[in-house]
């Protein structure tokens, strides 16, 4: 059961309504921004798929520092190209939006951040999300010594059993107690 | 058992799709929930939309909809909705605290004006119709006064009770409300956060999303590792700090302080010392105006100080700009509340009228102060911080100071609550403004939730309390004028309450009235017991939060020794024979 462009059913908006967190205004809203990001071919196609590169130019994605990450892991494509059809679309406005759990969002906030996909956040993944956070230029940047110790630091407050690395438990239990998170952990269109 | 059932089902499923056996776990888990536990469960599933269709299809046919039109409804009479985004947008969740303090301020008087004005106002308006209003001196009579009202006005309808039960019940409720909301924002943001919570790895994790803003986003990320770049300098500076260096931080804090209470008691001296001038010269706008222009001034000192002092964490200098502030706000209030129930009453009849008069002129001073400090103030400093002098920046849009104000205003509500509503919507509307063409965000990343929970703290403690107890001290020992109000006539306003009981006796079957009053209201002892009881709670929940964290540290030290042994290969035996070979040769 797939969904054109050119009408969402009946049935489609309550089966998306159940498997989403969003209500029935927001569900109609993405389906309205999603065809805008559509060509005119690609509107009577089903389960159409938007690359990357347009998905991007959402103004709510534009300046969003994680932006390709958030693509490629709601991507369901076989090729892993980041590409998103509505559904996926669905899915990460559903895990964005204002009432979802903690749960659900630090999940998929853990694998924003492992950005080698590995189940793991080690040194290499910490060193991306700060330089990703920090900025690009020579002055915004961190030095490597400092980068280190920031990376030393991390690992000592959320590193439970002392492997080298933030397993998604150690992440959740982390998260769990920063009131913030659920606050800042959301896109709204 | 809801919350514990989701993690189970979390638990069980994995990343990756599901094999046949573990589906089979999940469809039978996900059969023996109620309907509603069943679509939250599925949609709690961090898997993708094809593998939840999949689930949902095959576990069950008949589900139905539910609560999705309660909270359509609920969306669309979300107010501010579009604005609300675009400042959060800007400026992130932190600016966001205030506007929705704002909003539950809001949503706060339009419920006691409902019932203000229920109570008291509509009886009286339908007795008399039109003609109130038309009377001479049209402020003096009209409904919107403490003073036109008297127990004569309507027939079969005690006025002097239903005011007195309508203010008693309103305070109640605000208060209750206030403690409920202060213990939810507690409980979630300072007991279930960590001390640490300060630190660089919460600082990363709560990288708000919801900014879009292409030139927000770039400060945000100078900001961020400017703030890293402080913590991790911090940490290896104070170690380093002399003698003669904390001594002189220490000399500079102590004589800040020593300033600023000095300021405010000078301000608290001089307005009651102008009160008195102005009864005697009959300069009845004075007072508002001076008060106002303190409250606008005398805080931009205090924050001049604090860029000299220094502290050891940002917070404890925020906290000590707002413990001033408060200060110097409480202190002006008090005195004026002291002159108005002392003095006042004593130089004529009609106190309350005057009173009334003095409070209205006051809310209507702080009013205009507010808006013109909001469009002016802000877009001078706008203007002289990006064409004269490039260097001091754009003004940031100080949230605490901000916030502060709105308590102010909302103490004043509570003495006269009826000129407080149209000016709440149009000075939120205001600020909302001036903010988005004037301001930049802070620069420090701001701690939402903690803020919230401050200024709710803030709200109750020193001027809910304040409040309640000026108002308390009114109903109970100052004797109403014989001209005004709906009190005329008795001894002290708590003596309706009296009244009315000794006519209920007369009346049979409300002696349970009486009992109860008679034993229960007036008498200490229930009053203390109840006080003890409360302590006696606080204790024993106090001991089991510290049981608790032993345990969690007890079970964070297993999790290492389990991963020890496990990285050496040990099975457990192994493990107890090293362990004693280790305390033996030590011992």
């Amino acid at each position: 059961m797939g969904t054109t462009a050119s009408q969402l059913s009946k049935e489609s908006l309550s089966e998306y309504q159940e498997l989403t967190f969003l209500t029935k205004q927001e569900i109609l809203l993405a389906h309205k921004r999603f065809t805008e990001l559509l060509e005119k071919h690609e509107k009577e196609q089903i389960d159409a798929r938007v690359p990357i590169g347009r998905i991007i130019t959402l103004p709510e994605l534009k300046s969003n520092p994680f932006k390709e990450r958030i693509c490629q892991v709601f991507s369901t494509s076989e090729q892993k190209d980041g590409s998103l059809t509505f559904e996926d679309f669905l899915d990460l406005l559903s895990a964005f939006s204002d009432s979802a759990t903690l749960e659900i969002k630090s999940h998929y906030a853990f694998r924003i951040f492992d950005f080698d996909d590995d189940g793991t956040l080690d040194c290499a993944d910490l060193e991306k999300l700060v330089n990703c956070l920090t900025g690009e230029t020579n002055d915004a940047k961190l030095s490597s010594t400092e980068m280190k110790q920031l990376i030393s630091n991390i690992l000592e407050e959320s590193d439970i059993d002392k492997d080298g690395t933030v397993n998604l438990s150690e992440f959740q239990h982390v998260i769990s107690r920063s009131p913030d998170f659920v606050s800042s952990f959301k896109i709204v269109l | 058992m809801k919350g514990s059932t989701r993690k189970d089902l979390t638990a069980s499923t994995c990343l990756v799709i599901l094999c046949l056996t573990e589906q089979q776990n999940l469809l039978e888990e996900l059969a023996a929930l109620s309907t509603r536990d069943r679509i939250q469960a599925i949609r709690d599933l961090p898997m993708s939309f094809k593998d939840k269709k999949h689930i949902r299809w095959v576990s069950h046919k008949q589900i139905k909809m539910i609560t999705k039109s309660f909270s359509s409804a609920k969306q669309t009479l979300k107010l501010w909705q579009g604005a609300m985004k675009s400042i959060g947008g800007k400026f992130g969740t932190s600016v966001l605290t205030y506007f929705v303090f704002l909003k539950w301020l809001l949503m706060f008087n339009i419920f006691s004006f409902l019932v203000n004005f229920g109570f008291v106002t509509i009886p009286l308006l339908v007795y008399k119709g039109l003609e109130i209003l038309t009377g001479a001196g049209y402020f003096k009579y009209t409904v919107m006064y403490y003073g036109s009202y008297s127990n004569e006005s309507l027939v079969g309808y005690n006025m002097q009770l239903a005011y007195f039960f309508t203010i008693a019940v309103y305070m109640v409720l605000c208060g209750i409300s206030l403690i409920f909301s202060m213990a939810v924002n507690f409980k979630n943001n300072y007991v279930l956060a960590d001390s640490a919570s300060n630190s660089a790895w919460q600082l990363l994790c709560t990288w708000d999303f919801s900014v879009t803003n292409e030139k927000a986003v770039k400060q945000r990320r100078n900001n961020l590792c400017v703030q890293l770049k402080e913590s991790l300098s911090e940490t290896a500076q104070q170690e380093r700090l002399t003698i003669s260096e904390k001594l002189k931080h220490y000399g500079i804090n102590f004589s800040c302080w020593l300033l600023s209470t000095s300021l405010a008691f000078g301000c608290a001296a001089s307005i009651y010392y102008l009160c008195e001038y102005e009864i005697e010269e009959g300069k009845t706008l004075l007072v508002p105006f001076v008060v106002s222009l303190i409250n606008l001034v005398i805080p931009l000192f205090y924050s001049l100080f604090n860029k000299f002092e220094h502290y050891s964490t940002h917070r404890k200098q925020i906290y000590a700009l707002l413990i001033r502030n408060v200060f110097l706000k409480m202190s002006i209030l008090s005195v004026l509340c002291y002159y108005w129930m002392n003095k006042v009453p004593a130089k004529g009849s009609g106190w309350e009228s005057m009173v009334g008069q003095s409070l209205y002129r006051l809310v209507l001073f702080d009013f205009l102060f507010l808006m013109l400090g909001s469009f002016f103030g802000e877009f001078l400093s706008n203007v002289i911080g990006t064409k004269l002098i490039p260097r001091m920046g754009v003004p940031e849009f100080d949230v605490a100071r901000n916030v502060l104000e709105l308590i102010y205003s909302q103490t004043l509500a509570w003495y006269e609550p009826y000129e407080q509503y149209i000016r709440h919507f149009i000075s939120s509307s205001s600020v909302s403004v001036s903010l988005t063409h004037n301001c930049q965000p802070p620069r420090r990343s701001g701690r939402a939730a903690q803020m919230q929970t401050i200024f709710i703290f803030l709200l109750f403690f020193p001027f809910f309390v304040g409040a309640l107890s000026i108002v308390a001290y009114t109903a109970w020992s100052l004797t109403p004028s014989k001209s005004c109000g709906p009190f005329r006539g008795l001894n002290n306003s708590f003596s309706a309450v009296d009244v009315w009981i000794d006519d209920l006796k007369n009346i049979t079957g409300s002696q349970w009235v009486v009992e109860i009053y008679n034993n229960v209201i007036r008498s200490e002892i229930f009053y203390f017991l109840i006080t003890l009881i409360i302590l006696v709670i606080i204790y024993i929940l106090w001991q089991v939060t510290n049981g608790r964290k032993e345990l969690i540290r007890r079970l964070r030290q297993q999790i290492v020794n389990v991963n020890l042994r496990n990285k050496w290969n040990l099975s457990s035996l192994e493990y107890i024979y090293i362990l004693f070979m280790f305390l033996f040769l030590f011992a």
